[in-house]
């Protein structure tokens, strides 16, 4: 064991003293950031091409509830009068974009039918968001008709159908946030610690590829080796979740606003969800390990070992169905296969209400058991594998060095 | 001589192919032990076994005055024959690394480092990244992690390979004195000129088996025999009728005779023919590197004498 923590140190220096990786450190959560603020500027410059000139000719004294109505709306229209006339407007309009002549007319308001004159660049949805006038416009018809105000507001109040929540809805929303929270936060550092442990793979094909193995494996044995990697690389993936953090977080709750989210952070469940984390880690770690041995470079993987480089990313598959049905047989297959285990039980205990706790015992039985048989399968692929120098196993070397 | 390493009856077996045949020898306290033999002849096998990074199928390695259970690995110096270091670290941060593992105390290493850095001319590099040394360069590094941590045992398999004449020097003067001070060192190499210089005692194999196994001077003995070497247009079949010649080889105008084992070299010489042709004579015993070189080509030079000392 001390043997493991020396390798575990040494793994932590030379990453920790290695450009490419320090700077992997931190370009990682400022790219995430980017995302972040890329996107707000588009979703910035969008609104501004789309501010709407909205030109009224008011024949019935009609203007100022049209702009409460749509100042209320929020809608980011500017509204202006004019007095051009209907045959004016199309000659104005052919070198405009975004711009809209709405003509209320005493006829309009008889036969329920006003014009609206468009530029051909509009956004989209515009006669849709104008309906929204419908509201003051009613209110003139039926003023007229003699209606008094109650019975107008009776008559021109929309019809409803309200779903009646069956608990109160801020406190439903609440326990919402305090699920969301806490799997959003566990699933986070097991995307961080995962990927970041990919990265075991590489330390270890560089040490055949640096031919350094058998120098090291004079002074301890193979599983000292192969177990300082794995934790060496488990503390290099909480590094970088903290950094992460500390980084993104402050970005993160300006950006939505999720100053309340944080007092929900330290739930109970959060332990339960690192704990998931972590078997995640160790299982996909040592999957890691065992294939790094057998490769003696990045660049000549066969297809068998990408295919196994793409396993942590299996549980994206199963994203779509269990958002659609966290209980149904998408879901329970996921919980049961060990590579998805994690991310599926995750996502699915993050959405349920009552937690399936069966599914969840078997599905993590499966995981520690395949964690199991997997750190002994890569223990034997290592051993043999980490000295087979300048050369890629072929799937049937390692099917010999399993049952060997 | 206190022994500090006894291997008895060693066996391996890759799929169907043994590799290693009965493999018996023993290195002793502030000796220099050889293990010679052609490529593929089981040499890295046999120092992988000792090692514990292979486990032979049958029989025993002891390591005497240790009584714990496996191998003293902090007690062992080991430089692999593929070796390499950290690409992208300093040398000292390896060095202290490779010393760490093996328990030996940090401050005393780098004391020590930085006094075999400046040895090998390597001054002022402990803070250089190990990418940027020379191979030569990156060969001393390797040799001082192997010897940092002040071995009881030192296995160096190949040394020697890839070293200039400078560096070599420095590295047999180094070895020599570990030995002088006690250490007992287990040394594979195909460079037998070196061999020749600096071994007490040497075990040659091929196919996985002993063929030599003895002191230095015992192998000369019995192996170096006479060979006689004649420049001058001769007739191989004349030359094999003079007596006590074993085996001939010619090239162009040199004929190269083997001769036999218990030749007296001044009544050889005075039976020789008169009529053969010779330009120049010489008459010399055969060297290590001959020996190495028959048994890698399998000639069987000296058959008659399977030495056993």
């Amino acid at each position: 064991m001390r043997n493991t923590m020396k390798v575990a140190k040494w793994e932590i220096k030379r990453n920790m003293k290695n450009k490419t990786f320090l700077i992997g450190l931190f370009l990682t959560p400022l790219l995430i950031i980017g995302f972040f603020v890329i996107g707000s500027l588009f979703d910035d410059s969008s609104d501004k091409e789309q501010t709407v000139e909205l030109y009224v000719n008011d024949e019935i004294g009609l203007l100022p509830a049209v702009e409460e109505t749509i100042s209320m709306a929020g809608f980011d229209w500017e509204v202006e009068e004019t007095d051009l006339s209907q045959d004016a407007v199309r000659s104005e309009l052919e070198e405009t974009e975004n711009t809209a002549y709405l003509f209320l007319t005493a006829q309009g308001l008889n036969e329920g039918i006003f014009p609206v004159y468009m530029s051909e660049e509009m956004p989209p949805y515009f006669l849709e968001q104008l309906q929204i006038l419908e509201t003051p416009i009613k209110s003139v018809q039926l003023a007229e008709q003699g209606l008094t105000a109650e019975e107008m507001a009776i008559v021109s109040a929309p019809i409803l159908f309200e779903q009646q929540a069956a608990e109160d809805e801020a406190k439903s929303e609440e326990s919402r946030l305090e699920r969301v929270v806490p799997g959003a936060f566990a699933g986070f550092i097991m995307l961080s610690i995962v990927f970041t442990g990919m990265a075991i793979f590489q330390s270890a094909s560089q040490e055949k590829k640096d031919k350094i193995a058998e120098i090291l494996l004079s002074s301890l044995t193979p599983a000292d080796l192969m177990q300082g990697k794995i934790i060496g690389y488990f503390v290099l993936g909480i590094i970088q979740t903290v950094i992460s953090l500390v980084i993104i977080l402050p970005v993160a709750i300006w950006r939505f606003e999720l100053q309340d989210a944080a007092k929900y952070l330290l739930a109970p469940e959060l332990l339960f969800y690192i704990l998931i984390a972590c078997m995640g880690y160790l299982l996909f770690s040592a999957i890691f390990v065992g294939i790094g041995a057998t490769m003696s470079d990045m660049t000549t993987a066969g297809n068998f070992q990408g295919f196994v480089m793409m396993l942590p990313f299996l549980p994206f598959l199963f994203i779509g169905p269990v958002v659609n049905d966290p209980s149904g047989l998408w879901a329970q297959v996921g919980t049961y296969i060990p590579f998805t285990t994690p991310g599926v039980l995750l996502l699915r205990l993050t959405i349920l209400e009552e937690w399936p706790w069966i599914e969840i015992a078997i599905g993590l039985a499966i995981l520690a058991v395949s964690i199991w048989i997997f750190m002994k399968l890569a223990g034997k692929i290592f051993k043999v594998g980490i000295l087979m120098y300048g050369k890629n196993a072929t799937p049937g070397e390692i099917w010999k060095w399993i049952r060997a | 001589m206190d022994v500090m390493l006894t291997v008895e009856g060693l066996e391996k077996s890759f799929k169907d192919k043994k590799v290693l045949k009965n493999i018996s020898f023993e290195v002793r306290k502030g000796e220099i032990m050889a293990i010679l033999g052609p490529n593929g002849a089981g040499k890295s096998t046999t120092i992988r076994n000792i090692m514990g990074i292979m486990y032979p199928d049958k029989g025993t390695i002891t390591f005497h005055h240790y009584n714990g259970k496996g191998i003293p690995r902090n007690k062992i110096g080991f430089l692999p024959e593929e070796r390499g270091l950290y690409k992208n670290v300093n040398v000292m941060d390896i060095l202290l690394y490779l010393a760490d593992l093996k328990d030996y105390p940090l401050d005393k290493a780098r004391e020590r480092a930085l006094m075999y850095l400046k040895k090998f001319d390597l001054e002022g590099k402990d803070k250089v990244s190990v990418e940027e040394l020379s191979k030569g360069m990156g060969q001393k590094v390797q040799f001082i992690a192997s010897i940092l941590h002040e071995p009881e045992f030192l296995i160096l398999d190949e040394p020697f390979s890839g070293l200039d004449p400078v560096s070599q020097e420095m590295f047999k003067e180094e070895i020599r004195n570990l030995a002088n001070n006690g250490t007992a060192i287990l040394l594979s190499s195909h460079q037998m000129n070196l061999v020749e210089e600096m071994c007490d005692r040497l075990f040659m194999m091929q196919q996985g088996q002993k063929v030599i196994y003895g002191s230095l001077d015992e192998v000369k003995r019995k192996y170096a025999n006479f060979k006689c070497t004649i420049h001058g247009k001769n007739d191989a079949a004349r030359l094999e009728r003079i007596d006590q010649v074993r085996r001939i080889e010619q090239q162009g105008d040199a004929s190269v005779l083997y001769l036999e084992k218990d030749v007296e070299p001044l009544s050889w010489i005075k039976q020789l023919p008169d009529d053969l042709v010779i330009e120049e004579l010489k008459l010399n015993r055969i060297s290590l590197h001959e020996i190495f070189i028959d048994i890698a080509t399998n000639k069987n030079l000296m058959k008659e004498g399977e030495l056993n000392a």
